[in-house]
């Protein structure tokens, strides 16, 4: 089973299924970061993702209109969401956001299972990336290349925004010192909610860019979520370089490892985790001073 | 604290279970039927309850709604004296025993701790004479020995362990479906007849007691009969959300079939992937144990040509009259042709029905006894009876291999039938999985 | 929050458990179903303790309530132990252990991280359960088969049935645990919880050694999971493998919140209308699936509206109609008037014999950041009973020097010596128990509680030491606490306000309250970090009167920014000046000194 092809299939496989990952995660990242709300309906929305660009994609039949309506859906969600609750519990101790987005995820979970059944749903990849890829050292779903390639993207779009925008300075600042941005006069209420926006959106989009790949029911954001806070956790709650050098960790982690023993993966990441809190507490890319 | 005074304790041992019952005048019964359970204040009214505990939520959400619906049905059956469910309980008029039935359910997001707490709360307020229900074998499994515990009689749902009428059986528990055990003495010999010796198989098994035992006869019926090899093992957490490594680690041997044991929304994902990374093109696809709705999950595209053993199939239709009926009343009902979920649970009350026609009285150890009489039941599977030393029902499995798309006649017309395989010769010997059944009070 | 009614409590519990017992059958509940909500409630004491009580929001009890569970179970099933609540004790103490394993890892964290750490140490228990060791705890089908207790003394011979008869056993252990868990809070240890809730800087601060208290806490946690695992498993004939699961620790936080945190009774609340209401939405309106859906939307709202959960919001509506208001703010704070000599002992009873010499001395002090040089090479020594003022203009190195000296910061070379002791290194809570006290420049006081309960806290760590584990100790039984308290109390001026919450004090106030938290471990050296910092001149005045009174008896090192305040009060003087010593001497020497001189105006001239 350990052999240097498998190993390097293995290894490819773990960037490609990271990248995602760390699409996902920067999304939780950017909104901890900023508002210092642990979302955990963030799972959830990954999963609204997907059904809105499922619905999206049943109306249209084009990916890419499933795609584009997908993402906006969700960071109208996000936006109504902060709207209408999130920013009732800034002021609140952290155990009641955590509760409160625990609730909204439980809704959200069961909504969609009202509304759309039990039955796992499929969005067919787009005709012109169908079937398989050779590598030279394995064969890869042509679709995977393209999710790997549409997460580099949208992470170095995520990157733009953040490094080179007045609203990415504002929220790296927010991120070092939440009072400080407060002070200078900004409109903290209308950048709250449009990074709450703009972190649904990357949930969402890629829930919906990862349809394809999975069967879409309404638990799939469950397990994803766990991953993500892993992800964020080793990479340093709040850093969004942090969120792309965990997911990438932890692709690498479930693909490589899963050649020694298969069962044994999944518990490695949180092995993993756990030594890395230990050794370096605000994990490998965080501030010291988030505690 | 002390709630327990010695002067109440003769009222709590003959009261038995139940603060109404021990209301009741206890000279009303006969010496030989003593309280039990909720006899007899389950049956006294003029109608008597089941209770179903049935994942509506999580993972197995789609496979619990269709049990319900078979349960629904075979209650509906039950007081209509419908003329199926009394090909399978002959005695049956109307109801059971002249008493209306009715049903109540509960979510039990298949969490054995969930679901017993569930029927507990049905048995104190409804005062069921039957429980059911489950779509794991861990829920299977809790049941039963809470079944024993309560003496209330239980027919488990989907439970494809071992274990549920092996070494976890009990007096009070039955099972209707099949199981790894049968389902892999079903399989192997077809697999081995259309494919020869020799042959290299790769599994994927969920990791947990179901999935190893299901593999571990699967392998053992291949290795030892057809002189298969096990080139990897790839054993995957409940519920993981992608099985792209996993996937892999396969495709980077030389395995000839793909033998996949996951359950529920694992099966699906983990197929479609093998699908993707273009294994299903270099491998046959096996499923030993088959889930409700994995072709209509999965579509056509992907399950054509892959063989699996289920419990039934709705084009039996074509053989067995029972099953045409089921196929069309259960239709006419609720819109979409039945899985196995629904014909196991519709069949598992019509054989507790027959059991307690047969005993004529729902003392539960004279239904038990009835039931382990030998009776044969003519089922949509053809004829069936309960095995007196494990409680296991010894019907057929069916084995199905997909269909093309191009051949499907209508919207669900996945599979076709390719062998109704006769159960007696596929069971273990009743004591093998370490079966001790318990006692009757 | 320290005082309580005794027995009051203790009594309406058993009170509403008796009368659960024979009016919830008339209700049409299930034995079932009280059984687990008081398994819950049992299980939840415990998390409650450390989270609504220490402020730390675990996520991974499953692990505890799986393992003890599993263990009771394993050892009655297969005969190891034929007492099912000696196989329940053994269950508790194995999670205890298996507490103090993962405590000592997780507790090196906090919020956040700490969280993530114990959803991870959970999710490989889980792992551990259900893959390698599922031989032993029959993986994800349980371990089936256990019996209900029985109680056997002489010729007298019970056995619980499964029905309401069980429900008194449950209803035993669960007053049981909180009986205990009632004495726990109210003793000396728990209030200290309380305190690293509020402000575990301070905390340690006043010479409570926090992490043992957290790591007694969280194993105390882990015990009471234990118990409630195997509880669940008697209840339930099985031990359900889904004790471990992630969603287990999830419920538990839920319903915790639900019900009130900080209260002990939260979680079996939470657990109740958790419980009642998937059962009332599914059988009273036949939701079917969408039971968790309506469900979910009450949630959502309780957590919305309800801030500290149902008990939380009933405590508000009770106290909004009941409470009168407390004492208004004096609008001239209680003057503070010559010695009255107070009963605070002025100087450590616990030292060793007499000691002539300088009180504290540095040697050759240098702490750098990094490339930053903030104190070089400081040589420094204050004598018995002096008053000693630091002045140095900002940036000078005054903040380090003092964190340095009460061991908050580690020098990066040179030596601390108290009292002819090498403390360089030690930890500020031994350092608090030699008799070595700050207090802090901007205020670091244990906001939700009040201004008696803030002293008490110091107090104890006097009384106590840096760690007791009095878990049953009512807390008025501490030797000589209150006689410290009130001394201190009044020392400071405060006693007419003693019982208002701190966040309701003025800014004074509390400024004099920071100075009598550090009094209260009856430091033989204090140490106050600009004590007039912010204050009005009145307060300044009455300040300034507070630290002569507080001398007596104690050596001060006082560093401040007001010179007139520091020329009037300090013997000798010492000036720092970019992280070196400038000039020592009295205040009459500084005055004069050039350099100093230089160094101030300097600045301003250059300004």
């Amino acid at each position: 089973m350990i052999s240097w092809s498998n190993f390097l299939s293995q290894f490819f496989n773990g960037l490609a299924s990271g990248a995602l990952l760390a699409l996902i995660s920067s999304g939780l990242t950017i909104i901890y970061g900023t508002l210092g709300v642990l979302n955990l309906a963030h799972g959830a929305m990954f999963m609204l993702g997907g059904y809105a660009g499922y619905v999206a994609f049943q109306a249209t039949g084009s990916f890419l209109i499933a795609v584009i309506v997908g993402s906006l859906f969700l960071v109208l969600f996000g936006v109504i969401f902060e709207f209408v609750i999130i920013r009732r519990f800034y002021s609140r101790p952290p155990e009641d956001q955590l509760l409160v987005t625990f609730g909204v995820g439980m809704v959200l979970v069961e909504l969609v299972r009202w509304g759309f059944g039990s039955l796992s749903l499929t969005v067919p990849p787009p005709a012109w990336a169908m079937g398989v890829t050779p590598l030279g050292f394995m064969i890869y779903p042509t679709y995977r290349l393209v999710v790997l390639g549409i997460a580099a993207v949208a992470l170095a779009v995520l990157y733009f925004v953040l490094y080179r925008t007045r609203l990415g300075m504002i929220v790296r600042a927010g991120i070092e010192d939440s009072t400080m941005v407060g002070m200078l006069g900004i409109n903290v209420d209308r950048v709250f909610m449009l990074v709450f926006g703009i972190g649904a959106m990357a949930a969402g989009f890629a829930g919906i860019v990862n349809a394809p790949v999975v069967s879409l029911t309404p638990d799939m954001g469950d397990a994803i979520l766990v991953q993500t806070f892993v992800v964020v956790v080793i990479g340093g709650v709040g850093s969004f370089p942090g969120a792309i050098l965990g997911g990438l960790i932890a692709g690498e982690i479930l693909s490589v490892t899963s050649m020694f023993n298969p069962a044994y993966s999944e518990v490695m990441l949180f092995a993993v985790m756990t030594l890395v809190l230990l050794l370096r507490p605000q994990g490998l890319l965080g501030l010291p001073s988030r505690e | 604290m002390n709630f327990i005074k010695p002067s109440r304790r003769t009222v709590l041992q003959a009261g038995g279970a139940l603060a109404a019952s021990a209301a009741l005048p206890r000279f009303a019964f006969a010496d030989d039927m003593p309280p039990i359970g909720t006899w007899p204040a389950g049956s006294q009214g003029s109608s008597v309850t089941i209770g179903a505990a049935v994942p509506l939520t999580g993972t197995y959400a789609a496979q619990g709604a269709d049990e319900l619906k078979g349960w629904q049905l075979a209650v509906e059956h039950l007081n209509s004296g419908d003329e199926l469910i009394r090909a399978t309980s002959p005695k049956t008029t109307k109801g059971v025993l002249g008493k209306e039935v009715k049903i109540v359910y509960a979510d039990s997001a298949a969490k054995p701790a969930q679901a017993v707490q569930a029927q507990g709360k049905f048995i104190s307020d409804d005062k069921i004479v039957l429980m059911t229900g489950s779509t794991s074998s861990a829920v299977a499994v809790a049941t039963n020995h809470f079944a024993q515990r309560e003496h209330v009689l239980y027919f488990c749902g989907i439970s494809g362990s071992n274990d549920t009428t092996g070494k976890d059986c009990v007096r009070y528990g039955f099972r209707q479906d099949f199981y790894g055990q049968t389902a892999a003495a079903a399989i192997g010999p077809v697999l081995i007849k259309a494919f020869g010796k020799n042959r290299k198989a790769a599994y994927m098994t969920p990791d947990y007691t179901y999935g190893h035992t299901v593999t571990k006869a699967m392998n053992d019926y291949l290795t030892s009969q057809g002189g298969w090899t096990m080139v990897t093992n790839q054993v995957s957490p409940l519920g993981a959300p992608d099985y792209s490594n996993y996937v892999t680690n396969i495709g980077n041997t030389d395995a000839e079939f793909l033998i996949n044991v996951n359950w529920g929304h694992d099966a699906v994902l983990s197929t479609q992937q093998a699908k993707q990374f273009g294994l299903l093109n270099k491998m046959k696809l096996v499923v030993p144990y088959q889930i409700p709705f994995l072709a209509k999950e999965l579509g056509a595209e992907t399950t054509q040509g892959v063989y699996a053993a289920t419990d039934f199939w709705w084009t039996l239709e074509d053989q067995n009259p029972l099953a045409k009926q089921f196929v069309e009343k259960f239709q006419a009902k609720f819109g979409y042709r039945p899985e196995w979920g629904a014909e196991s649970a519709y069949t598992s009350i019509a054989l507790w029905a027959d059991g307690v026609e047969r005993a004529g009285t729902f003392y539960p150890p004279a239904v038990i006894k009835a039931l382990e009489a030998g009776n044969h039941n003519n089922t949509m599977v053809g004829d069936c009876y309960i095995r007196a030393a494990d409680h296991q029902l010894v019907r057929p499995v069916i084995i199905v291999q997909g269909k093309k798309p191009s051949d499907m006649k209508n919207p669900e017309d996945y599979w076709q039938v390719l062998e109704v395989v006769p159960g007696a010769p596929l069971m273990q010997a009743p004591d093998a999985f370490g079966c001790k059944l318990g006692d009757y009070t | 929050m320290f005082r309580h009614r005794r027995f009051l409590i203790e009594g309406l519990t058993a009170l509403g458990l008796v009368a659960a017992r024979f009016v919830l059958p008339h209700l049409n509940v299930s034995p079932e179903t009280a059984n687990t909500i008081l398994v819950w409630g049992l299980f939840g004491i415990g998390f409650d303790i450390v989270f609504g009580f220490m402020g730390m929001l675990s996520f991974g009890q499953a692990a505890f309530y799986g393992t003890g569970g599993l263990v009771a179970a394993y050892l009655v099933i297969n005969n190891i132990v034929s007492n099912l609540l000696l196989a329940l004790i053994l269950g508790m103490v194995v999670a205890a252990i298996v507490g103090i394993a993962v405590g000592v890892v997780a507790l090196r964290r906090t919020g956040i991280y700490f969280a993530m750490i114990t959803v991870a140490i959970a999710e490989m228990f889980f792992f551990i359960e259900n893959n390698p060791l599922s031989d032993y705890t029959g993986g994800e089908n349980g371990l089936p088969g256990v019996p209900t207790p029985s109680i056997a003394i002489g010729s007298f011979h019970y056995q619980f049935g499964t029905d309401w008869s069980l429900f008194s056993f449950t209803a035993a252990c669960y007053f049981v645990g909180i009986v205990i868990g009632l004495r726990i809070i109210r003793s000396p240890f728990g209030a200290v919880l309380t305190a690293i809730r509020d402000n575990p800087l301070r905390a340690r601060a006043v010479g409570h050694a926090v992490g043992r208290y957290k790591l007694a806490a969280f194993v105390i946690a882990a015990a009471y999971a234990g118990f409630a695992g195997g509880l669940l498993g008697v209840v339930q004939g099985f031990m359900p493998p889904e004790a471990f699961d992630f969603d287990t620790s999830g419920q538990l936080v839920i319903q915790t919140a639900i019900g009130g945190t900080g209260t002990l009774f939260g979680p079996m609340v939470g657990a109740a209308v958790w419980l009642f209401l998937r059962d009332f939405l599914q059988s009273a309106f036949g939701l079917g699936a969408t039971w968790k859906l309506v469900l979910g939307l009450v949630f959502v709202v309780l957590v919305m509206f309800l801030r500290r959960g149902l008990i939380g919001g009933a405590a508000v509506l009770i106290r909004r109609t009941t409470t009168r208001p407390a004492p208004p703010a004096p609008e001239q704070s209680a003057p503070i008037e010559a010695p009255a000599i107070a009963s605070v002992g002025p100087a450590r009873r616990r030292q060793e014999a007499p000691f002539s010499g300088p009180v504290i001395e540095a040697r050759g002090l240098t702490k750098a950041f990094g490339g930053i040089v903030a104190n070089r090479d400081i040589n420094f020594a204050v004598e018995q009973g002096e008053l000693r003022g630091i002045i140095g203009p900002n940036g000078a190195g005054k903040s380090t020097f003092f964190k340095m000296l009460t061991c908050e910061l580690k020098p990066t070379a040179g030596r601390i010596i108290f009292h002819g002791r090498d403390i360089t290194g030690m930890h500020v809570d031994d350092v608090c128990q030699l008799g070595l006290t700050k207090s802090y420049q901007v205020n670091q006081l244990f906001s939700r509680l009040t201004l008696r309960e803030n002293v008490i806290i110091a107090a104890l760590a006097e009384r106590r030491g840096t760690f007791k584990l009095d878990l049953l100790r009512r807390i008025d039984r501490v030797p000589g606490l209150n006689d410290q308290v009130e001394g201190t109390l009044q020392l400071v001026g405060l006693t007419a306000r003693a019982d208002v919450p701190v966040a309701e004090l003025a800014y004074g106030e509390k400024r004099r309250l920071e100075i009598g938290l550090a009094l209260a471990s009856s430091p033989s050296l204090l140490l106050l970090d600009e004590p007039l910092a912010g204050m009005s001149p009145v307060e300044r005045a009455e300040t300034v009167q507070l630290l002569k009174n507080i001398r007596r008896g104690r050596t001060l090192v006082v560093v401040e920014h007001d010179m007139d305040a520091m020329f009037g009060m300090a013997e000798r003087i010492t000036v720092l000046h970019e992280g070196a010593l400038l000039a020592e001497g009295t205040p009459t020497e500084i005055q004069r000194n050039g350099l100093v001189q230089e160094a101030y105006l300097g600045g301003v001239a250059a300004a």
